[in-house]
């Protein structure tokens, strides 16, 4: 009961954020973004034409009015058909975002999970050479350009020169066969790339509990380090942790990997919203723009209710 | 200073404590050596820096390394060598033989797990108690330590209790599995003047309930006063002298207790919170003079102490042992207690 009224006032609160975003947004849209009427007209149209493709389009109403329409779709979810295509946005939301979350999902667990096992690996091993090696490849392999980490593993794993193992672009999935092979090495280039960032900031979290008095007294109790670490730190360090993960779930549902996407040619949300700002297509940037800014919101209730459940310290109010 | 035949609970001999700091090695102890006997009470004091909380870290092998470690030395408690021992045998003392309470109330317990849930742990894990068992072993010692309503309390977190119930907390944990020494790091620095005598004096009566020995670490010459037997003076990494309540108080030798006395005049009536001030400064520990570390204070100062440091006395087990060239004199025992 407590946790739904502040919830209600937790979403309500995440209204000015939701305004705020979609309203900068939409400004750049319709004032620097590109204009679809002439694509959308064959050669030489007449006046008459130009101003019924910019009816069709919305372009004749005044800002205000626009803008009022895109909060009306918004709040009941529903965007209309893409300039470009026709194809119904939600549609195209629904056969898009699986892809994404398919795409994206194996290398974020990895990405996470492997972060915080090296992070405990470093954290416990703290400056010795276990800890200087994983540190450095740390570094190593977050000064290497995301663009040159994807292309080499598509010459290494997928390309004729190298192993040949997985395709080298493209997704058509229908087994789950065809789905690891396609995903494969997506997934090692994005968890290459994450895993220097994870790990120096999970091991910066743990170090940072480790030398907490609640740990020396844990030790001056006789606690065994592997409980140490799974009981008196891992716990108290779940609140950065969480956070970090919590608020990086919208961007992994929504945007996806727009690099990757556009890389590996795969047909997910990344690679629809890169073609919706470089054609204007509202419709899909309006949508991904607005459930984009709505996910935060929950992100943020979710974050703080699994605050309140790993701190006791936290209430909600 | 009769019972010279006994043998010490502890034993600390020459320990050297040194951490690597950016500035250079800092030696934080500098060959001390002390005993502690059976079922007393002895107080550390000295100025902030001096190496008390290193010297009781150390008896529990807690030594934050990197960057600090036992250069040399050796720490005996009932007869065993503690001093290299390996970590699994070290950690079946700490919070059973040996348990230490630390100054801080408010950081000291782990604020996301609940008060019961911190001392079970230490019960299943010394005594081999079932959850259940560790529980009302847990309960009776919270009510042991003046807790109210303990069966409630136990499930409470930390920050639901005040600082002193905190330290009780602490201090019920520390007792719960019946330890032979007790190490109190400032255990009531940070707590107010009511709650302070409250928790020594449940320290003080637990002492004598549980035959145990009690090193209590502090600033305040009240405490120690009131508390303990014996006191050991720490200055700069070193003991300066060690030497039983009634001498510190009525014939300091060494002129670094002396001064700390002379600068308060009614010692056994005060409480204080910081130890007295002594003009003058507190030499860097990374730029030790090559003499006696009090020589730039000292009235007593001459060629001798500028050049060679002074050594402890060597002493029969309970005797006032001294680290100075010109001590004052030892007045003839008799009316001075
Ligand atoms: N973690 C550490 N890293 C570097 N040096 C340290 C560390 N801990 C202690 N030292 C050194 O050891 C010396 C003694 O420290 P210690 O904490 O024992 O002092 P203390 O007598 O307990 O002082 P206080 O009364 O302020 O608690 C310090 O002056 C410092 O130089
Ligand atoms: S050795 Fe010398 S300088 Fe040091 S305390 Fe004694 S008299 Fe003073
Ligand atoms: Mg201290």
């Amino acid at each position: 009961m407590e946790i739904l009224q502040y919830s209600i006032r937790k979403l309500f609160s995440g209204i000015p954020l939701i305004l705020g975003v979609t309203f900068i947004s939409f400004v750049l849209m319709v004032y620097f973004g590109p204009d679809k009427t002439y694509e959308l007209l064959g050669k030489n149209p007449t006046p008459e034409e130009i101003a019924e493709v910019r009816v069709q389009l919305g372009y004749d109403q005044p800002f205000v009015v626009r803008y009022a329409d895109y909060l009306r779709e918004l709040a009941t979810l529903d965007f209309g058909n893409s300039d470009s295509t026709g194809e119904r946005v939600d549609a195209l939301l629904a056969r898009t975002i699986p892809v994404s979350l398919a795409l994206t999902a194996p290398g974020f667990v990895l990405g996470n999970v492997l972060g915080i096992l090296l992070a405990l690996f470093a954290a416990y091993y703290r400056s010795t050479w276990v800890d200087k090696t994983i540190m450095a490849s740390a570094v190593i392999g977050m000064s290497i350009s995301f663009l040159i980490v994807i292309i080499g593993f598509q010459i290494i794993f997928a390309s004729s020169y190298g192993l040949g193992w997985f395709p080298v672009r493209g997704w058509s999935v229908n087994s789950i066969g065809d789905y690891f092979s396609y995903v494969a090495v997506p997934t090692m280039a994005t968890v290459f790339v994450a895993l220097g960032y994870n790990t120096r900031f999970y091991r910066s979290v743990l170090v940072e509990e480790m030398t907490r008095d609640h740990v020396r007294t844990a030790k001056a109790f006789g606690v065994p380090p592997t409980k140490l670490f799974y009981k008196n730190i891992l716990k108290n360090s779940l609140i950065p942790i969480i956070t970090r993960i919590v608020f990086s779930i919208p961007l992994v549902i929504i945007s996806g990997s727009l690099l990757i996407e556009s890389y590996f040619g795969i047909p997910g949300v990344g690679k629809i919203t890169y073609d919706a700002i470089v054609s204007g297509d509202q419709p899909v940037l309006k949508a991904v723009v607005g459930l984009t800014a709505i996910l935060f919101v929950l992100a943020q209730l979710l974050t703080d209710i699994m605050y309140r459940a790993v701190d006791p310290r936290i209430t909600l109010k | 200073m009769a019972d010279n035949k006994e043998t010490p609970l502890l034993s600390v001999q020459n320990l050297i404590i040194e951490f690597a700091t950016e500035n250079g090695v800092v030696r934080a102890t500098d060959n001390i050596s002390f005993d502690i006997f059976p079922n007393e009470t002895v107080g550390i004091v000295g100025e902030s820096g001096c190496g008390k909380t290193v010297t009781g870290l150390s008896i529990l092998g807690l030594i934050p390394s990197p960057p600090g470690r036992i250069v040399g030395g050796s720490i005996k408690f009932m007869g065993r060598e503690l001093v290299g021992l390996a970590e699994n045998e070290m950690r079946k003392i700490r919070g059973c033989r040996i348990s230490m309470i630390f100054q801080e109330p408010m950081t000291a317990l782990n604020p996301v797990f609940t008060v019961g849930n911190q001392m079970t742990d230490v019960l299943m894990r010394h005594h081999g108690l079932t959850r259940r068992q560790a529980r009302d072993s847990a309960i009776e010692m919270l009510a042991k330590v003046g807790i109210p309503a303990p069966a409630k309390r136990i499930d409470e977190y930390p920050h639901q209790l005040s600082g002193g119930m905190r330290q009780r907390v602490m201090i019920a944990m520390a007792l719960s599995c019946d330890p032979k020494l007790l190490i109190a790091d400032e255990p009531t620095t940070a707590l107010d003047v009511t709650t302070q005598a409250q928790v020594l004096e449940q320290i003080s009566k637990l002492q004598a309930e549980f035959h145990m020995a009690v090193v209590l670490i502090t600033h305040d010459l009240g405490v120690v006063a009131e508390t303990c037997r014996r006191a050991i003076v720490m200055y700069c990494g070193r003991i300066v002298e060690n030497t039983s309540i009634e001498h510190l108080f009525t014939n300091p030798r060494h002129p670094y207790a002396k001064g700390l006395l002379d600068s308060i005049p009614q010692i056994r009536s005060r409480r204080l919170e910081e130890l007295p001030i002594i003009p003058g400064r507190v030499p860097d520990l990374l730029h030790l003079p090559p003499g006696c570390r009090f020589a730039a204070r000292c009235p007593r100062a001459d060629e001798l102490c500028n050049e060679q440091i002074p050594t402890l006395s060597p002493a029969g087990t309970h005797a006032d042992r001294v680290a100075c060239h010109h001590p004052y004199a030892a007045e003839p025992a008799g009316p001075a207690s």
